[in-house]
């Protein structure tokens, strides 16, 4: 491709002002010494300049009114599942630190007590081990239900 | 890059925040939307999908990213999305019955000109706006954000993730193309 094609396939987008600095140089170049590209490029800038001034269409303010409400929606509804899930992980510390500290006060009532009860019951911890496993997972059965109520009235709203 | 301080207010919840950033980028997002899909309701739809998705995603958003080429990117997919859905066979065919809507702003004669003058721009603005509606999708938004909106080509080259090249080429065919649609419908450049 000669200087004059490569030149030539710049000149719209010399217009459109899409050029590196370069490449501004070189067409400024050539367009004074080339009458050809001078005429090309002026071709091109009548539609660049209208481009430019073509109308904005506006959107409705009913529409940016009801965008803005169903957007703060969505946001408060964020902010609120958000809020939800903190109050949900503090829970599930809370129950954890529970079970954790709840270890030795069981070790104090086995040592005091156990021998009163049989030898069966040095297995107690088993059952407090299952005791506390039932807790957990009714605990948990009871926030997935609670969830899919709240997403179905979510739903519904 | 500064960090734009209604993003990062929107980035805490606040709601002034995206109030503030509606009425900011409502004429560019609808103009972009309205050009790509070119029917008013389809775009509307669109531009209250966007603003739910910026507050869906805002968070995940890099605040030392470009929030225009962002807000633009997230608008464009789900514009894509959309005609991928309505129009399967053919994003980039022209649609008839296009229309796109004058401000009253737009016809209020500038005391510089005379009327004829102001009536031979709003048709020459007429027959550009009806040229560019007729190309196809990638052209068309090429010229919307480069002309319209003055990004930059590295600018549209992230709203449209591809690299600055095939920005640039898109660019010139869409000019050939709108060019070529003109001096066939006004041979000898009548129309300017």
């Amino acid at each position: 491709m000669s200087e004059h094609d490569k030149i030539r396939a710049l000149l719209a987008l010399a217009a459109a002002g899409a050029l590196t600095a370069a490449e501004e140089k070189q067409v400024a170049e050539h367009v004074r010494s080339c009458v050809s590209c001078s005429n090309e490029l002026d071709a091109w800038r009548p539609i660049a300049t209208e481009l430019h001034r073509l109308p904005t269409p506006q959107p409705s303010s009913w529409l940016v009114q009801a965008t803005l409400a169903r957007a703060e929606a969505k946001l408060t509804e964020q902010a609120e599942r958000d809020w939800n899930r903190r109050v949900m992980i503090v829970f599930v510390a809370f129950a954890w630190l529970l079970t954790i500290a709840s270890w030795p006060v069981l070790q104090f009532v086995i040592g005091r007590f156990g021998s009163l009860l049989g030898p069966q019951f040095d297995h107690t911890w088993i059952g407090f081990a299952a005791f506390t496993a039932l807790g957990w997972l009714a605990g948990g059965v009871a926030a997935v239900m609670l969830a899919i109520r709240q997403r179905g009235e979510r739903r519904l709203a | 890059m500064a960090v734009d301080a209604d993003v990062v207010r929107l980035r805490r919840g606040d709601l002034n925040a995206l109030s503030e950033l509606i009425t900011r980028y409502q004429n560019r997002l609808y103009r972009y939307l309205l050009r790509i899909v070119r029917q008013p309701a389809e775009a509307e739809d669109l531009f209250q999908q966007t603003w739910l998705r910026v507050v869906e995603k805002i968070r995940s958003f890099d605040a030392s990213r470009n929030f225009d080429a962002w807000l633009f990117t997230l608008a464009r997919n789900l514009a894509i999305d959309h005609l991928r859905r309505i129009r399967p066979q053919g994003l980039g065919e022209p649609l008839a019955n296009s229309c796109y809507s004058e401000t009253v702003a737009d016809r209020i004669p500038c005391k510089d000109h005379t009327p004829l003058d102001h009536a031979l721009a709003a048709e020459r603005r007429t027959e550009i706006s009806a040229a560019m509606a007729g190309l196809p999708i990638m052209y068309r938004e090429v010229l919307t954000l480069r002309f319209e909106d003055e990004m930059k080509v590295e600018e549209i080259a992230q709203v449209t993730a591809v690299p600055v090249s095939t920005v640039k080429s898109r660019l010139r065919r869409s000019l050939e193309q709108l060019r070529y649609a003109l001096e066939a419908r006004y041979p000898g450049g009548r129309w300017q």
